[in-house]
């Protein structure tokens, strides 16, 4: 035990060893501003995968070692939905997960945010117009806020999530 | 050469009825087979001791429209000299029918039901025929990789449940986990049986992720599918668009220059490293020892910047192309990569000397989802999840693509096959790959990093490619249609084969070591569902 203490003391703070994200320009309605207003300390994230290649679950897995450290923007992840305040949905909605996506949301108390992560969940990407998938998020549940990239990086996820609930703090 | 003739005679010597057609690609051969002989022949390689076949891969193709009939085809890896055996096989007409080989070769079981799925084939005798790709609600009668089947058509929905197979008895309970998980997981379901804390019985329910890959193939071309394929299993880009680069290169007879194949060796190794790093903290993570779960995903994400700083992706994606690479790496990065590697190497040996002395941690790990070595032979199992149970196998060495015919690779085998084996053969992998881009950049010529593709091939060509990915053996299957497009492209990545066995490493152990048990095969949902 004293020897990964000691390890950990000789590396020493390593969060915030990026490249920072250029500001992405997130365009938020007045009333998403409005609700989001109420996270601004604490955000209770419940991670939703509704057909992503796994790439973007990979990114949001990122943001919770020690490099990014979303702890300490008071986001976390949460265990139910019950507990959560906001969706993060990653991917395409599959034909097979769409009931899953509609319970899901249905079981998250309200107020609550969605947020749509990578091309796939705002747009389908590259499996636009399969079989096999039914849409994008916001064909299902309403979407609050959009973050792009194929992935998009954990540093541009910090940002977005912090500037969403910022600007709705300077706005009040 | 030998090797293969050998087991060529022996075929036919068994066998009068097999025809002998032209290999497919290098180091295999190619067998026409009756279809009711399909299980006496495939039984007969998988036991014969001299040759010992691992069912590697099996699919199905819809012929029309240039043949009105449906092509069933077996690939084999011969144990000893890894030749490979194709086996296939053709539905005429009206015929759906075909005998099913699961009854002798238990990793049969879920590509027949994919094919029955997908096809609207019939594996006759199959012990369990309940959907696998399309669940319950898909409309009967849907069958997506026919060729009637139109690629974006709309789905309607029907009632239906999934069966799941019950224990009854006094103190039996079922924990239904999924499809959405308590965490940053991927989507499947876990359907547990147990009695107070032990696990009778696990059963799988995935394909929630189906996203219709392999339809979507056939709606490209040949050259323009890469990033498709790196989009398969997010995770496995370079794995997934290299394996998919070589099957058509081999269709186009298109030579890589030498440079471009270390490029690529280089690539895949990153991308080893990186998801090694992480798993290894993951598993730390399972059982709570969230300090080394630190350190190694610090670690990860120190390569994963250098991938950016490189390459633009922190996945590598864009790095492959048809031909060779996309991009080149000049000799003062390969010095970067280097350098980053040599401070990276003492500190996660640290970390691993941390671990491994961890008293605490080794208990929970040693004897923890002990896969063994006959069901893991059984299954088909390979990969790093093989590697930790007895399954020697590594493509690397076995049959050398992009540069390990000139980088010879040591293989880490270990047969416990419990958890901690699965730890070992990760950090052994994590020291090995280090080792490889350091000979690798002492070795790798200048030159072109691509070749043009100069001519089209035939309407029908068909050829398989094979890479040793960070999980294991990824393999594509590519038949070339009219025009430069592709008829049909069967995708394998290796979750699809270790995920059953998952089912076998569990039993008897608690329901609170499942999330590590999982965790140490680290599987993928996208790559599996497709
Ligand atoms: S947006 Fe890109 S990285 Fe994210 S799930 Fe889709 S294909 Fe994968």
């Amino acid at each position: 035990m004293f020897r990964i203490i000691k390890k950990s003391l000789k590396i020493g703070v390593v969060t915030g060893q990026y490249r920072k994200a250029e500001k992405p320009a997130v365009s938020v309605a007045p009333e998403v501003k409005e609700k989001a207003r109420l996270f601004k300390q604490s955000l209770a994230i419940r991670a939703v995968d509704t057909g992503s290649c796994n790439a973007c679950e990979m990114e949001m897995n990122a943001l919770l070692n020690p490099v990014y450290d979303a702890e300490r923007f008071g986001i976390h992840i949460a265990a139910s939905p019950r507990h959560a305040d906001a969706l993060v949905v990653t991917g395409p909605v599959t034909v097979n997960m769409e009931r899953a996506l509609k319970d899901v949301y249905k079981q998250t108390p309200d107020p609550k945010l969605v947020i749509a992560l990578g091309d796939c969940a705002i747009n389908c990407g590259m499996f636009k117009g399969s079989y096999a998938v039914t849409g994008p998020v916001d064909r299902h549940i309403p979407v609050d806020l959009r973050i792009t990239g194929c992935p998009p990086r954990p540093a541009d996820i910090l940002q977005a999530l912090a500037d969403f609930r910022q600007e709705s703090s300077v706005d009040s | 050469m030998t090797e293969a003739r050998h087991c060529d005679d022996i075929l036919k010597a068994a066998f009068p009825a097999v025809r002998q057609n032209d290999p497919v690609c290098a180091k295999s051969s190619h067998f026409l087979v009756p279809k009711d002989l399909l299980p006496a022949i495939t039984h007969y390689i998988h036991t014969q001791p001299s040759l010992r076949g691992r069912l590697t891969l099996l699919w199905a193709c819809d012929h029309r429209p240039v043949r009105d009939t449906y092509g069933l085809y077996y690939l084999f890896t011969l144990e000893a000299s890894h030749h490979w055996v194709v086996l296939s096989t053709e539905l005429a007409g009206t015929d759906r029918l075909f005998p099913s080989i699961t009854p002798h070769i238990h990793a049969a079981q879920w590509y027949e039901r994919e094919i029955r799925d997908m096809f609207g084939l019939i594996p006759q005798g199959h012990p369990d025929l309940r959907r696998l790709v399309r669940h319950e609600h898909w409309p009967k009668g849907t069958h997506p990789l026919r060729k009637d089947f139109s690629w974006d058509c709309v789905l309607g929905r029907q009632q239906g449940e999934h069966r799941f197979r019950h224990i009854e008895g006094e103190g039996v309970f079922e924990v239904p986990v999924g499809p959405i998980h308590a965490g940053i997981i991927e989507s499947g379901h876990f359907r547990f049986s147990v009695a107070g804390e032990p696990i009778m019985q696990l059963e799988l329910r995935h394909f929630w992720k189906h996203r219709g890959v392999e339809k979507l193939f056939e709606e490209q071309t040949l050259i323009g599918a890469v990033p498709l394929a790196e989009r398969v299993s997010g995770d496995t880009a370079v794995g997934h668009s290299l394996a998919y680069c070589q099957a058509v290169e081999a269709l186009l007879h298109l030579e890589v220059p030498r440079r471009a194949k270390y490029l690529r060796s280089l690539f895949l190794e990153l991308e080893r490293l990186y998801n090694h790093l992480a798993d290894i903290g993951a598993i730390c993570h399972d059982t709570a020892y969230a300090l080394a779960h630190a350190h190694c995903d610090r670690m990860k994400e120190r390569i994963m910047q250098l991938n950016d700083r490189l390459t633009g992706s922190r996945f590598l994606r864009g790095v492959m192309r048809v031909g060779g690479v996309t991009r080149d790496i000049e000799n003062a990065q390969l010095t970067e990569i280097v350098e980053e590697l040599n401070r990276i190497q003492p500190d996660f040996s640290e970390v691993g000397a941390i671990i491994f002395a961890n008293a605490s941690l080794t208990d929970r790990l040693e004897t923890t989802g002990i896969l063994h070595e006959q069901t893991a032979w059984d299954h088909a199992v390979m990969g790093v999840v093989g590697r930790a149970s007895g399954m020697n196998g590594d493509l690397r060495r076995d049959r050398p693509f992009a540069a390990y015919d000139e980088l010879p690779v040591n293989v880490a085998l270990y047969r416990y096959g419990d958890v901690r084996a699965r730890l070992r053969v990760r950090g052994d992998e994590i020291q090995e790959s280090i080792r490889l881009i350091r000979e690798l950049r002492g070795r790798i010529p200048e030159g072109p990093i691509a070749n043009e593709p100069s001519c089209s091939p035939n309407p029908g060509d068909w050829t398989l490619a094979a890479v040793e990915g960070w999980r294991g053996e990824i393999l594509y299957m590519v038949m070339a249609g009219e025009g430069g497009r592709i008829h049909r492209c069967k995708v394998r990545d290796p979750s699809f084969v270790n995920w059953p066995a998952i089912q076998w490493a569990v039993l008897g152990n608690i329901i609170a070591d499942f999330p590590l048990i999982n965790k140490s095969f680290n599987l993928s949902y996208a790559g599996n569902d497709l």
